[in-house]
């Protein structure tokens, strides 16, 4: 596995996850990266808020995109997808990117109340759902900096909050971290043919792929970076609708 | 709460049946799952005890997420004289500094502070059961299954739910007939005002993913969406999420739609037709994930299926995810 390639678009999603932050959203947010060109096709923040909805999650917002792209009815593209995305899919964003077929999911840290590829089920891998549809789902990376931005949240809204809660949620810990149990979401042998047999201590040790925190992906305001963002991904529509547009006459 | 022999349903507690019509589905693994906690428990001297549980009462009691109410709180320990209390859980209070903090709310002496024993968070469903967990946990109090107490307490409006499945089962009838969509229908109904919200599937004309149950919460949504733009204010018919609905679908929903329903904090949903492949509610369905009933997730809403003839529905491919 090529694992910068992949920290390279988990930072893309990591940014967005901090401005999303910073625009009073949950921050946890994705990038759907086109694998023959390596082209950012869409990307997607939490919508609950204004939607009314609880299910307006990320996913389905880059979803949206790709389907206004490439038409919603044949789901052929989501083949050549990945998803990076700061936090675990919930079981219901699990089971929509099973059923479209995507190619692989790539993840920061694990979503313990409602994950759907290892922490509480495992629909990417199940039977019940599209079983011709089974992905690869790679998780820890960039998992301290999810795990970061989403305590700043917290801290955030039970400060907010008229009755706070515990004493543990109050401060904020800048320093510990829970550990990687990476057995949650891959056998031994599956993280081996995936990360390599180098990596097997980090597996076996319960550790992240790296002790060190990007703060810049923290600290930084993304403003600029989010509107690089959307526009490479027009961009991304723009030269697709030229070469597709004789093939969907047919 | 109503008593069991006064209760207008005809409840069938073995079986889990109501009325001859409405199958409780819920996770067949569960009553057997004691889901230990750890607790802190603390010694004390028998005299103590009155005023010990006093203090827990007052001061511990309604606020800690674990109930306690199948478990006997104080139990005799090994030394003559000496009590072992349970204070609270360790999901309450999880460092000993904090748990020594809340004893200072307390003037009683005590002694042998310890995390160190686990006890079922579950109540058990048979008197049996209860021995072994006594023996293996911690004493128990025996108090009935708890499922049956949990089915006495349901409400049903049976006309009302009888009309609602009819009317799904008459529209997607009518979709199999005129239309080239999947023949699956929901109904989400207003807990305040019984206004309701019918949804239906439309994965060949718009998305792959807009089962009935996504349409029906984004219809939902766009419905709340309409008033605020009207009243401006808080009227009787403002809705949060689904907060509180109940749901009628004609086939058993799979899990991206079982768990919308999650995240849509719905009170119940009833169907009629099992999806024995892609079904995410019954324990004998698919991956057996009865995901409204999954204590992992910590949320939960009530499920029941329709076990009569009287509203058929069009039959579907196995392996179509509702």
């Amino acid at each position: 596995m090529d694992l910068e390639h992949h920290l390279h678009y988990m930072r893309m999603a990591t940014k967005l996850a901090k401005y999303a932050l910073d625009h009073d959203e949950t921050p946890v947010a994705c990038i759907f990266v086109y694998t023959p060109t390596n082209q950012v096709v869409a990307y997607g923040m939490n919508d609950t808020n204004r939607s009314l909805t609880g299910i307006a999650h990320a996913e389905f917002m880059g979803i949206e995109q790709i389907q206004a792209k490439f038409g919603a009815l044949d789901t052929s593209v989501f083949q050549n997808i990945i998803l990076y995305v700061t936090v675990e899919p919930c079981i219901m964003c699990a089971s929509a990117l099973k059923q479209l077929g995507i190619q692989k999911v790539v993840f920061g840290c694990g979503n313990e109340r409602f994950g759907g590829n290892g922490s509480i089920l495992k629909i990417h891998q199940d039977s019940s759902t599209a079983p011709k549809n089974k992905y690869w789902s790679l998780p820890g990376l960039l998992r301290r900096e999810a795990i970061m931005l989403l305590r700043y949240f917290y801290v955030r809204e039970n400060e907010r909050s008229p009755k706070p809660r515990t004493k543990a949620n109050r401060k904020l810990d800048l320093t510990t971290f829970p550990p990687m149990d990476w057995s949650s979401y891959l056998s031994r042998e599956d993280f081996t043919n995936i990360y390599g047999s180098a990596f097997l201590k980090f597996y076996d040790n319960r550790l992240d792929l790296s002790e060190k925190l990007d703060w810049s992906l923290i600290d930084n305001n993304q403003d600029l970076f989010f509107q690089e963002l959307q526009a490479k991904c027009e961009e991304f529509s723009l030269q697709t609708s030229k070469k597709s547009k004789p093939e969907t006459v047919s | 709460m109503v008593k069991k022999k006064q209760n207008p349903n005809r409840i069938n507690y073995q079986e889990g049946i109501i009325n001859d019509r409405l199958l409780q589905v819920r996770n067949a693994s569960l009553s057997n799952d004691p889901q230990v906690k750890v607790v802190w428990t603390v010694n004390i001297r028998a005299q103590d005890s009155q005023q010990f549980i006093q203090f827990i009462r007052e001061s511990v009691q309604d606020h800690d997420p674990i109930a306690f109410q199948h478990i006997k709180r104080i139990k005799k320990s090994e030394q003559e004289g000496i009590l072992t209390v349970i204070v609270c859980s360790k999901t309450f209070v999880e460092q000993q500094d904090d748990f020594l903090e809340l004893m200072k709310k307390s003037s009683l002496d005590y002694f042998d502070v310890t995390d160190r024993s686990i006890v079922p968070s579950a109540a058990p469903s048979t008197k049996e059961l209860s021995l072994v967990w006594s023996t293996l946990y911690w004493p128990l109090v025996w108090r009935g299954n708890p499922n049956d107490q949990t089915m006495n307490e349901y409400v049903f409006d049976m006309p009302f739910i009888e009309n609602m499945l009819g009317a799904i089962s008459k529209e997607a009838a009518r979709r199999a007939q005129n239309t080239t969509e999947q023949p699956i229908v929901s109904a989400f109904v207003n807990p305040k005002t019984k206004k309701v919200i019918y949804s239906t599937d439309s994965r060949c004309s718009s998305s792959p993913l807009d089962h009935s149950i996504m349409q029906g919460i984004r219809s939902v949504a766009a419905s709340e969406h309409k008033r605020q733009m009207i009243e401006k204010e808080q009227t009787e018919d403002e809705t949060y999420l689904c907060l509180n609905f109940d749901v009628y679908t004609t086939h058993e929903p799979c899990s991206m739609c079982a768990m919308a329903l999650i995240h849509s904090r719905i009170k119940r949903c009833i169907f009629l037709q099992p999806m024995h492949r892609t079904g995410a509610l019954e324990s004998q369905s698919g991956d057996s994930y009865c995901i409204h009933n999954n204590h992992a997730l910590n949320s939960k809403y009530e499920v029941f299926r329709w076990l009569g003839q009287e509203y058929p529905v069009p039959e579907i491919e196995n392996d179509i995810c509702c």
